[in-house]
């Protein structure tokens, strides 16, 4: 391989991958701030990805840029995003291969815990949830 | 700049609090359709007005505007009485009625020219643009528009003069999903661009919970659950309590909008969750259920 000069390659976060359910019980910026951590945290938004701007977003979901520009000053001040002058938000470098295993982990534990306790409500045998578990995960069909 | 956009009367035109009411109340006979109404809307906020039908929704928008004479209280319009508007405000609202007023002897491309000589704020292309993506004809006869046609061009001229504030009733019940959205997107896009302020009443909820930053439950004559919907959504709760423990609650607790004994014995409490007594939430057998918009609204409302 030939030295390859670094140059910057912006990648633009398209709006329309955010999802938003306007009629949950959970904000619009939660939503919003809760899929993007997931994201990042997956590595699926690698460091330096563009976000959409406030008004793509706002416009692209008919929601209120308010709600946004919560969403997106909440990450920055947990430092999952930075301000790049000029050009909008982005994700921030120190996030570059996403969060450790036990990072994500711990991430999913609330979820987690939150299925455990319906499955203990409905007495489901400890087995069989996690075949189907398993069998979600893996994407076999069911 | 135009002579309509400096200030004529005595009271300074005010674009910080486009919309502001104190005190409204008005009756019709002995029903009391306001009962004591006290509204702020500075600039930038788009409310989303609920209620049920008959609950003076409006009435009340009537009130604001300075259609409507209310007993007492007073509504302002950009620092001035609504019921003594110079031209430079009515230039600088929008506002959709339920049943828009027609123009039904003049073809579209008509009445926008007129409305463009009219308004020295009218947006010709933006016109244009909405009238296409809207599919409507400029050729075509405004007595010959179906209801969904007439709503979309009573919203056209609403949004074409780029308003700094605009009062929408019901603006979407004729309009189809696909309509509503781009309706929708395009009232944000106003909020954005123009720094609009928005006043709008639906009963389609999930419309109001996309585009609203706050709301406000026109109930009973008066104004409840008036905050952003954001901090709503986190913060009103409905909490169930077993039967033995109902009991021996306090009358009323802080932060309590409703109470209601189920027929099981079990109380639900809707309350602010931010002034919650913290030994309520040791309770066993305690039940904390979020809510979105309108299961909170049915809960008060119902």
């Amino acid at each position: 391989m030939t030295n390859f000069k670094c140059i910057d390659v912006l990648i633009h976060m398209d709006a329309k991958a955010l999802h938003i359910a306007p009629q949950a019980a959970e904000p619009i910026y939660r939503q919003i701030a809760e899929q993007l951590r997931r994201m990042i945290s997956a590595g699926q938004l690698p460091a330096g990805t563009l976000l959409p701007s406030v008004r793509e977003v706002a416009s692209a979901h008919a929601i209120n840029p308010m709600t946004v520009s919560r969403a997106y000053s909440q990450l920055e001040t947990e430092g999952l995003l930075e301000r790049l002058r000029g050009k909008g938000m982005a994700v921030a470098s120190r996030h570059s291969g996403g969060d450790s295993l036990d990072q994500r982990l711990l991430q999913a534990d609330p979820l987690l815990q939150e299925l455990a306790r319906h499955c203990m409500q409905l007495e489901l045998p400890t087995d069989r949830v996690l075949s189907r578990l398993r069998q979600l995960l893996e994407k076999e069909p069911t | 700049m135009n002579a309509l956009t400096q200030p004529t009367g005595a009271h300074a035109l005010d674009l910080s609090m486009p919309l502001q009411a104190r005190a409204l109340q008005l009756r019709y006979g002995k029903h009391e359709v306001l009962r004591d109404v006290s509204l702020q809307l500075p600039r930038g906020q788009v409310l989303g007005l609920i209620g049920r039908n008959g609950a003076g929704k409006s009435t009340l928008i009537g009130c604001l505007l300075g259609l409507l004479q209310p007993q007492s209280g007073q509504a302002m319009v950009m620092g001035a009485p609504a019921l003594d508007m110079d031209d430079a405000r009515k230039m600088r609202v929008a506002y959709v009625p339920q049943q828009p007023q027609s123009f039904a002897w003049m073809k579209i491309e008509q009445l926008f020219a007129y409305l463009g000589q009219l308004y020295p704020s009218w947006d010709r292309s933006y016109a244009d643009t909405l009238l296409k993506r809207w599919e409507l004809d400029p050729g075509r006869s405004i007595a010959k528009l179906s209801p969904g046609q007439a709503q979309r061009l009573a919203l056209i001229r609403a949004l074409a003069p780029r308003p700094a504030l605009l009062v929408l009733d019901e603006p979407a019940s004729a309009l189809d999903p696909i309509a509503r959205r781009e309706l929708m997107r395009d009232i944000i896009e106003q909020a954005i661009d123009n720094e609009a302020t928005v006043l709008f009443s639906s009963h389609i909820i999930s419309d109001l919970e996309r585009v609203a930053s706050h709301v406000a439950l026109l109930h009973r004559g008066g104004i409840m659950l008036n905050q952003p919907l954001d901090e709503l959504k986190e913060r009103i709760v409905r909490l169930l309590l077993p039967a033995v423990v109902a009991e021996s609650l306090p009358p009323c607790l802080p932060g309590e909008l409703l109470r209601r004994q189920l027929n099981d014995g079990t109380l639900s409490l809707l309350i602010d969750k931010q002034n919650l007594p913290g030994e309520l939430l040791l309770i066993d057998g305690l039940r904390v259920d979020h809510m979105g918009l309108e299961d909170l609204f049915i809960e008060i409302a119902e």
